[in-house]
């Protein structure tokens, strides 16, 4: 089964009340919120409505929220090779 | 023999008890003193701001009951609080990398000739934040690494480029982490001089006062060496 993952790239605000209400049922209330919805009609008729302001990509699954925050960490770039005595 | 002796008959105390420190500070051995870096005398060159180092924990403070138990079998998860809490807060030796080291020509031709010139530098990346050091250089880290004492060796695995006087070789957007040996070992923990601010709201005569005082670790770059192709080829 296959998934959007939805970005929100640009804001809705200034933006007709009826877009904004598509972004809130997406789950979309920031910038750069990414949700992920499986692949139906609805849905992609959802993502047509805000196409100018969501990055939209297809993946396998749904990341959960920490896989998500895993992805924007950048790597601690050390390790311990040798510990001192404690 | 004679001396211990006149002392003894002195009917001063104070030069007995200083006699009896001298003896007892002659028998400590030398395992349970700080080590030298520690030492004021050498602590001092590193710092021109308040000085905090954390002593590295005494062995005498872990439980001798829990101690024996964590060496004899290190392997289970049951070890002792302490290893625990390494293990949560440091990262540990990563796996080794399967994909063998692939390098451009132009690296191949040029990276020996990089490697005999004689000071190197290194952009290393520590938590995304890049940090331009050479060999011997202190660095003061903006944060408190969680989890290291003074005398950890840490190797620095993330680098964005790496030159000498004539040669640089950047990352796209890092270098691979088996062409250069970095370590650095931790120094201490400084602290910054405490910091007040007063806080005001308007139409009211509360001040609240805010005070801050942030740690920051200590690291000194003690390693860095560049590979040679021969060193590549082989691992």
């Amino acid at each position: 089964m296959s998934y959007f993952r939805i970005t929100l790239m640009r804001s809705g605000i200034g933006l007709p009340k009826r877009t904004q209400g598509v972004l809130k049922a997406l789950g979309l209330r920031q910038r750069m919120k990414t949700v992920f919805y499986p692949v139906t009609p609805e849905v992609a008729g959802q993502i047509m409505k805000v196409k100018e302001l969501v990055a939209v990509r297809e993946v396998d699954r749904a990341l959960t929220k920490h896989e998500l925050k895993a992805e924007r960490k950048p790597d601690p770039g050390f390790y311990m090779e040798r510990a001192a005595r404690r | 023999m004679i001396e211990l002796g006149s002392q003894i008959s002195l009917p001063n105390s104070k030069m007995l008890s200083r006699t009896l420190k001298r003896s007892i500070s002659d028998h400590i051995p030398s395992s349970s003193l700080p080590p030298t870096f520690l030492l004021p005398c050498r602590a001092r060159y590193f710092n021109s701001t308040t000085q905090h180092v954390e002593p590295a924990l005494d062995s005498s403070s872990i439980p001798p009951a829990v101690a024996p138990a964590a060496s004899a079998n290190p392997a289970t998860p049951t070890a002792s609080p302490i290893k625990k809490q390494l293990l949560r807060s440091v990262p540990l030796r990563p796996p080794p990398i399967a994909t063998p080291l692939t390098l451009d020509a132009s690296v191949k031709e040029m990276l020996p000739l990089l490697a005999v010139q004689p000071e190197h530098y290194i952009s290393i990346h520590i938590h995304g934040k890049p940090y331009l050091v050479r060999k011997g250089d202190s660095v003061r880290l903006p944060f408190q690494m969680p989890g290291v004492v003074p005398g950890d060796v840490l190797r620095l695995n993330r680098a964005s480029s790496l030159g000498s006087r004539d040669y640089t070789l950047k990352g796209t957007p890092y270098l691979d982490e088996r062409i250069f040996q970095c370590r650095a070992t931790v120094i201490g923990t400084e602290a910054e001089p405490m910091r007040i601010k007063e806080k005001t709201k308007r139409r009211n005569r509360k001040v609240k006062t805010v005070r801050s005082k942030h740690k920051f670790t200590i690291l000194k770059i003690a390693e860095l060496r560049v590979k040679n192709i021969d060193e590549l080829r082989e691992g």
